[in-house]
This record gives C-alpha cells, sequence and structure tokens, in this order.
C-alpha cells in the first residue's frame, strides 16, 4: 500500500513539473496565436494581457505592436492604439499596416495638437536614426578611415600620384571623423530624448515638476511629446517634455506612455 | 457612582429597562456629589452638595462619611432642595442635599463617597479630592503683579505632528469679586503655520473655581479652536484678543453668578490679549510606501462601486469614504490603478466637518466617476492606504478589497454605431518574426575597438618602414650595415658553389670576401686596402668575444694560406663555411 502511495505521489510530481515546463516553454508564436484568438472572439482585455506578456518577456514583432494597437482600439483606448502602432511602424513587415492605422486613429481624436516643423538639425538626425541607425552610420565611418588611413600611407610607397593620394587619403578620413562623430551625435539624441505618446484623457503640463505648479497646458489623449530624459532623470516619477507645439513642461510618468 | 445592592434587584431593576427599550430612561436614577471650590484656603467655607435626580418615590437622607482631619462638618442637618420636572409624559425628580464643611488644616484629602437609599436601593457618590492651602503663606508668594484678569490659550498637546489635530483653548481668569457681563472676540486672529477650525459649543462658558500663585480665580473657557499644523518646526500661535465687560461681583458662591453676572454701575470694558504659544511641531516619520495619504488622526477607510453590472457608455462611481478624526479636509485623493478601457471623469470631491464633542471630526468622499467603453470583466486591484495615527504614533495601513464589475454591451450603442468608422487595418494573424531589443553601447563592441585601432597601427608600422626606406636610401653606412648580412650569406653560397664546380682557391678567396665584407659593412670600414691584420684589429677594438676574433683570424689566416695546400678538398672547405656561417650569425648579435 505504501509502495503504491509513493509511486502515485512520484507520478504525480512528475506530471505536474511536466506541465509546468511545457507551459514555461510554451513560444512565442504559441502565445501570439492564442492572443489572436481571443481578439477575435472579442475578448480584447484577454488578448491584451497575453500580447503584454509577450512584451513583458522582451519578445517582440511588428504583428505584436501592431494587434495590441488593434486591440486597443477596439476598447476605444486611442492613446494607447497610437502608441503601439507607433512602435509597429519601425518594423518593416508591418510599417504600411500600422501607418494607415495611425492616420485612422488620429482622426478619431476629440482634440488635436498644433504641430510646429522641427528645425532641420533635427529633421536630419531623426531620418539618420530612423533610416540609417547610429551603429550603422558608425560601421560606415570606421570602414571609411581605414579606407582612408591605407590610401594616405600609400602614397609613402607608391609613386603613383603621391600627392593626389595623400590628399585623397586626407579627405576620406577627414569624412569618415565626420560620420563617426555624427553617428555618436546620433546615439546621443536617440538616448536623450524619447517620443511618447499621452494616453490619458486629460492632463496639466507643468512648469515645475510638482502639481500645484503653474501651468503650461492642457494635454490631451494622443498629444505626442518629446521626453528629455537627461533632464528628467532627477524628478523620479516626472517627465520633462517639449509638446509639439514647441512648448515644454512638466508631465507625470503615469500620464504617458513612451517609446 | 456605584450601585450598592443585591445581584437579584439589580437584574429586577435592569429588566424593565431592556423591554422598555427605547425608554430606557425611565426608572434611571443619578447620584452625583459636588463642592463648590477643589482648591480651598484654610479656614474657609465650602459647601458639598448631594444631588440625586430621577424617577423615584423614596430618598433618605444622605449618610455622610468620617472627613477625617482636614474637613470638619459644620452640622449635620442639610439644606434641602427639590425640583421636579415633566418632559414629554415622563416625570423626574431632582432633590439636592447641602452640607457646609470648613477646611481645617492644609494638605491634600480626599472626601469620601457617602450613601443613600432610594428607592430601597443604596448608592454611592464618587469621592471628591480638595486641596487645602494655607492663606497666609499663599498671600507670600504671590506677587503683587498678578492681574485681576487674564487670558490664556491652552493648548492640548504642544509636540505635535504635522498634521496633528491641537485643540487650543480660550481660558478667561478673572479674580474673586469681577463679573464678567459679555465677551466680543477680536477679529483678525491668525495661527500662521495652522489650519484653524472654530469649534462648537452648545453651552455657555462655566466658570470654575481654581487657585493660580495662591489666588483663587474664576476661570471659563470662552472659545475652542482646533489647530492643524501644516510645517514642522517651532511655530507660535499668535496672542488672542478679547473685549471683556467686567464689573464688581455679588457673590461667588454662586457658578453662575459671578459670569454674564448682569449690569452694574461700575461696569467698564477691559481688552485682554493673551500670551502667544510656542508649539515644537515633529515631521512625520517616514512613510514606508507611497499610500499615505495626508491623513492624521483616526479614521474609518472604505470603498465601494454603485454597481457591479453595467452597460457600456453607463457611469460607474467609486466612491472612497474617510469617517473619523482628524485633519478631514486635508486628506487627498487615494489614485487607483484602473483597468485600459475606461473613461475616467473629474472627480467629485465632498467633505462634511463635525466642531463639535471638542474636536473636529466628520467625513470626506471621493467618487470617481467612470464609463467603460467596451464590454468585458473589469477589475479594480485592491489598494493600500496608509493614515498616521498620533495616539499610536505610527501610520495605519488599511487594504481597500479590490473591486470587480462586468459591462455589457448596449443594445441601442451597437445598432447606433456605423461600420465607416472602423479601423481600416487587419489584425496579422499568421507567423511573426520575432526579435529580442537589444541596446548596446557603441564603446562595448568589440569592432570599435579593432576598426579605431587598426588604422593607429596601419599609420605606425607604414611610418616606420617608410622612414627605414628612406635611410637606406640616403646613410649609406646604414644601407651598408643593413646589407652585410645577406651580401655575407650569398658570398658563402657562392664558395660552396665554386668548390663544388672545382675552383677551391676562388671559393677560399670569397669565404675570405665574405668574412671581411660583413666586417667592414658592420663596422663602416673601407671597402678595399685593408689586410687581415686590420680587421681582426678592428673587432678586437670594439671588444669582440676572444673566441670570435680567434676564429675570424683562424679562418682569414686559412683563406690567405690555402694556395700552399694543393689536397684541398671541399669538404674541408665546407666545414669552414659552416665556421664561418656559425662565427657571421655571432658576430650579427654584437656589431
Amino acid at each position: 500500500m505504501a509502495i503504491l502511495c509513493r509511486k502515485t505521489i512520484l507520478l504525480l510530481i512528475i506530471f505536474v513539473g511536466c506541465s509546468a515546463l511545457s507551459h514555461a516553454q510554451q513560444s512565442p508564436q504559441a502565445i501570439f496565436d492564442n492572443a489572436n484568438e481571443k481578439l477575435e472572439a472579442g475578448n480584447y482585455q484577454q488578448a491584451i494581457s497575453l500580447y503584454k506578456n509577450l512584451e513583458a518577456e522582451n519578445t517582440v514583432s511588428g504583428a505584436l505592436y501592431l494587434n495590441l494597437g488593434i486591440s486597443y482600439q477596439r476598447i476605444d483606448s486611442l492613446g494607447k492604439a497610437k502608441y503601439y502602432f507607433m512602435k509597429a511602424a519601425s518594423f518593416e513587415e508591418t510599417s504600411g499596416k500600422a501607418k494607415q492605422a495611425l492616420k485612422f486613429v488620429e482622426s478619431q481624436f476629440s482634440r488635436q495638437s498644433a504641430v510646429l516643423p522641427k528645425l532641420p538639425w533635427d529633421v536630419a538626425t531623426a531620418w539618420l536614426q530612423d533610416n540609417i541607425g547610429a551603429e550603422n552610420l558608425l560601421i560606415a565611418g570606421i570602414i571609411l578611415l581605414n579606407i582612408g588611413v591605407l590610401i594616405f600611407v600609400a602614397h609613402w610607397f607608391l609613386s603613383w600620384h603621391p600627392r593626389y593620394l595623400r590628399l585623397s587619403g586626407l579627405i576620406v578620413i577627414g569624412l569618415s571623423a565626420l560620420i563617426i562623430v555624427t553617428s555618436f551625435y546620433t546615439r546621443y539624441v536617440s538616448e536623450r530624448y524619447s517620443k511618447a505618446v499621452m494616453v490619458t484623457q486629460k492632463v496639466p503640463v507643468l512648469e515645475k515638476p510638482q502639481q500645484e505648479a503653474s501651468l503650461i497646458s492642457q494635454a490631451f489623449e494622443g498629444y505626442t511629446f518629446t521626453v528629455d530624459h537627461y533632464r528628467s532623470k532627477s524628478k523620479p516619477g516626472w517627465s520633462y517634455v517639449r509638446m509639439s507645439n514647441g512648448l515644454y513642461g512638466w508631465i507625470p510618468n503615469s500620464e504617458i506612455l513612451i517609446l | 457612582m456605584k450601585r450598592i445592592g443585591k445581584f437579584f434587584c439589580a437584574i429586577g431593576f435592569l429588566f424593565p429597562l431592556l423591554v422598555l427599550g427605547a425608554g430606557s430612561a425611565y426608572g434611571q436614577v443619578s447620584v452625583k456629589a459636588s463642592v463648590s471650590e477643589t482648591t480651598i484656603y484654610s479656614g474657609e467655607r465650602v459647601s458639598l452638595s448631594i444631588e440625586v435626580s430621577g424617577d423615584f418615590n423614596n430618598v433618605s437622607r444622605p449618610d455622610l462619611p468620617e472627613f477625617g482631619n482636614g474637613l470638619r462638618l459644620l452640622s449635620n442637618n442639610p439644606s434641602t432642595s427639590r425640583s421636579f420636572q415633566y418632559i414629554n409624559g415622563k416625570s423626574s425628580t431632582s432633590y439636592t442635599y447641602s452640607y457646609y464643611l470648613v477646611a481645617q488644616n492644609k494638605g491634600e484629602y480626599q472626601i469620601p463617597a457617602a450613601s443613600i437609599t432610594i428607592d430601597g436601593q443604596t448608592y454611592q457618590t464618587d469621592p471628591i479630592k480638595v486641596k487645602i492651602i494655607d492663606r497666609n503663606e499663599s498671600a507670600q508668594s504671590s506677587g503683587s503683579d498678578t492681574p485681576d484678569i487674564f487670558l490664556r490659550l491652552d493648548v492640548s498637546d504642544e509636540q505635535p505632528v504635522t498634521g496633528q489635530q491641537i485643540v487650543t483653548d480660550v481660558v478667561l481668569f478673572f479674580r474673586d469679586g469681577l463679573e464678567v457681563n459679555s465677551y466680543q472676540p477680536v477679529p483678525g486672529w491668525k495661527a500662521e503655520g495652522f489650519w484653524k477650525e472654530e469649534l462648537q459649543n452648545t453651552s455657555r462658558p462655566q466658570a470654575t473655581s481654581t487657585v493660580i500663585n495662591g489666588i483663587r480665580y474664576r476661570k471659563a473657557r470662552l472659545l475652542q479652536f482646533s489647530l492643524f499644523p501644516t510645517k514642522t518646526g517651532e511655530l507660535e500661535i499668535s496672542p488672542y484678543k478679547i473685549i471683556v465687560s467686567v464689573r464688581s461681583a455679588r457673590s461667588r458662591d454662586d457658578a453662575l453668578s459671578s459670569f454674564f453676572g448682569g449690569l452694574g454701575n461700575n461696569q467698564r470694558q477691559v481688552e485682554l490679549s493673551s500670551d502667544p504659544v510656542s508649539v515644537d511641531v515633529q515631521s512625520l516619520p517616514p512613510a514606508e510606501n507611497s499610500d499615505y495619504l495626508g491623513a492624521v488622526g483616526n479614521f474609518d477607510i472604505s470603498r465601494d462601486i454603485s454597481t457591479n453590472s453595467a452597460t457600456v457608455g453607463q457611469s460607474i462611481e467609486i466612491t472612497t469614504r474617510f469617517n473619523g478624526t482628524g485633519n478631514v479636509p486635508l486628506i487627498s485623493k487615494p489614485e487607483y490603478q484602473l483597468p485600459d478601457g475606461l473613461e475616467v471623469y473629474d472627480p467629485q470631491e465632498n467633505s462634511n466637518l463635525n466642531r463639535r464633542n471638542n474636536k473636529i471630526s466628520g467625513s470626506k468622499s471621493f467618487t470617481d466617476v467612470i464609463i467603460a467603453r467596451s464590454p468585458g470583466s473589469y477589475t479594480i486591484p485592491e489598494k493600500m492606504v496608509s493614515y498616521f495615527s498620533p495616539e499610536q504614533n505610527k501610520y495605519i495601513t488599511k487594504t481597500l478589497p479590490a473591486l470587480n464589475f462586468e459591462v455589457n454591451e448596449n443594445a441601442d450603442a451597437v445598432a447606433a454605431s456605423n461600420t465607416p468608422s472602423a479601423l481600416p487595418v487587419s489584425p496579422v494573424m499568421g507567423l511573426a518574426s520575432w526579435t529580442t531589443p537589444t541596446s548596446s553601447n557603441f564603446l562595448s563592441n568589440w569592432w570599435f575597438w579593432v576598426g579605431i585601432l587598426l588604422p593607429i597601427i596601419v599609420i605606425g608600422v607604414g611610418y616606420w618602414q617608410k622612414s627605414f626606406i628612406q635611410k637606406m636610401n640616403t646613410d649609406k653606412a646604414f644601407a651598408r650595415s643593413q646589407k652585410a648580412s645577406a651580401k655575407a650569406s650569398k658570398r658563402l653560397d657562392e664558395a660552396i658553389s665554386l668548390s663544388e664546380d672545382g675552383h677551391i682557391k676562388e671559393a677560399y678567396n670569397m669565404l675570405q670576401k665574405a668574412l671581411t665584407g660583413f666586417i667592414s659593412d658592420r663596422l663602416t670600414l673601407p671597402e678595399a686596402g685593408l689586410d687581415n691584420a686590420d680587421y681582426v684589429q678592428a673587432l678586437e677594438d670594439h671588444n669582440v668575444d676572444e673566441n670570435l676574433v680567434k676564429n675570424v683570424r683562424m679562418l682569414l689566416d686559412k683563406c690567405a694560406s690555402i694556395s700552399y695546400a694543393p689536397d684541398t678538398t671541399h669538404a674541408y672547405l665546407k666545414s669552414h663555411v659552416g665556421l664561418a656561417q656559425s662565427t657571421l650569425d655571432k658576430l650579427k648579435k654584437v656589431l
């Protein structure tokens, strides 16, 4: 009787262990498929919960963000929908759909924010970050630097137009240095500043990071900000933001989602 | 008051009360003893009153105790007074027995309990403490500058914490012989650093007797305030001012006679100002979490939801209530973690203050109005909230339980919603390409350092090579020295070739050239015109090892004397070439 009992307990432990292991090893795609089923069935809250589990595990894809955005749009949480569509837009496979969805969501907000054009330098930096990337820029700069150095060194040994070799070597080295500095600056800008979307209905943007501080402007759901992480670092729970109309102020972190 | 009697009698007395319920006042009897003064001069007369009130039929004369050395009973026969009331169909009677006692010896004494029998039940009064002081000693100890009338602020706590309620009494003291007819507060009193609320007192001020510095005063609490410190540190409650109308009194035996005693001819108005009171406000201990809502006092906190089942678009109210004593208006709203899909409106705030019972109490409620945007089950998670209890000197944390509610589709709203406003994008249902975002620092990449260091190395090596070539071209001695080793090796190879071809003499000649050429190139000696001794001498001048010099001399001698050795073979030359090769290798290291 005792042996039978022990065997039963052992089997039970193995069964529980195996089932726990199989659950723990559930692939991102399986969770994603499960979430998609919930989304199709109209269980938006459950679908969001599953999608967010994937996001929390740092396993992401454009499809995940797009579907999260759609789920939030279905429950009329347009600020969060906009945030996830913006994330999905940075993935090549979902960029087109996400931009289309973004256009739609933008049209649904009851209040639209005026947009002050960015400075050309900021536009250039943003373009470099979005289209080339600081790391790719750095790689290109380093390759060019090596080529420039080789050309420059060659003029010491080759009798074929050494003057031109020297000059072209120096030009290439100078250009590569410029590209490397630009890549560092682009990385600095992308690390210091982030885009953020307001996800609650209404919140005051304040002059100081205090609830009783004087009001700069009212912000509404869907407004986009540029968060200055460097300045925000000193005030936990608050973000120093630039609104799209060019105004600066402080906003509680709980009101926004930072990309 | 203590009641003495048999247990069954007590049951018999209590039972009708329980049955009657609301009419519990019926049949209740109270017995109270009081003295006209609790601080008495020696030789002074004081009255002891025993008051019996309630609904009763028979009452006996009080049975007085022994008063001891301190007090002496003047007469065993009391003066009695009786009153009768009939209110709302209920009658009540009040009997008062008054005795006079004389204070004899100074000291602190206790008037023991007196017993009295009412309708067969025996009751006892509470003992009363009295203090007898020497009139002459008191008069000597008190200064002549003691005022006849003055105002004082009495605070309930001189070391409160921020936000704690401290009750401040405005108390008027006046000597016997004065009557206060009326008083009028001077407006504009400010208590900087405090939030203040005036408390309500329904009863008129009652004057009681007290002795300060040996002088008998009558004191009356005129007003009462609740002060809540809003900052820490030494705070000063500024002087309170009133204008009182006073005149000489007629008698001091009646407690009310010296207050609002009526008008007289010698009436005058006096402006009185209290001294400022310093309060040392302590800071609250650091809160362990962010659940503290600024409440200091004693509170009952609850949260409820207006409905557990609603439709899309229907408003739902979440009400959080704070009931209790303390800084009710200063309580801030707890922030709840609301699930997605809820539209949140500006919260409503309501507070109700009760200024009675010598403290500020009341309730404050916050109502969050939410509207669900989509159907489903929603849960507002449980929330921890804290307030600070000055009595327990710690934060009290309460957990508000989670709220669950269901939101159903609104049939009307579904019909009204049109498809044209639908999102023009469908979700991705198939396979997705998964990535794990990583953020790396440029400086932590190996390729960055390789890419930066490689050009530096290339430039360094290139420059060194360029300088070498340049020196080889311009510095002949340097070039000879650099090429000496290779030239010598080539000559040795040629010597072997010549020997193999049978030209032994030429081969030894070449061997000599290899040796002398190497030495002259390394030591920058003239290329021609030197004999073997010069080369050996040059080596000795450069402190070359003696054995090496010996080998060189032997090899050069062998090369010079080969013409006289016609039997020399190729093998013999090869051995000399081998020796020359090793000698040159050694010379290369020292020259």
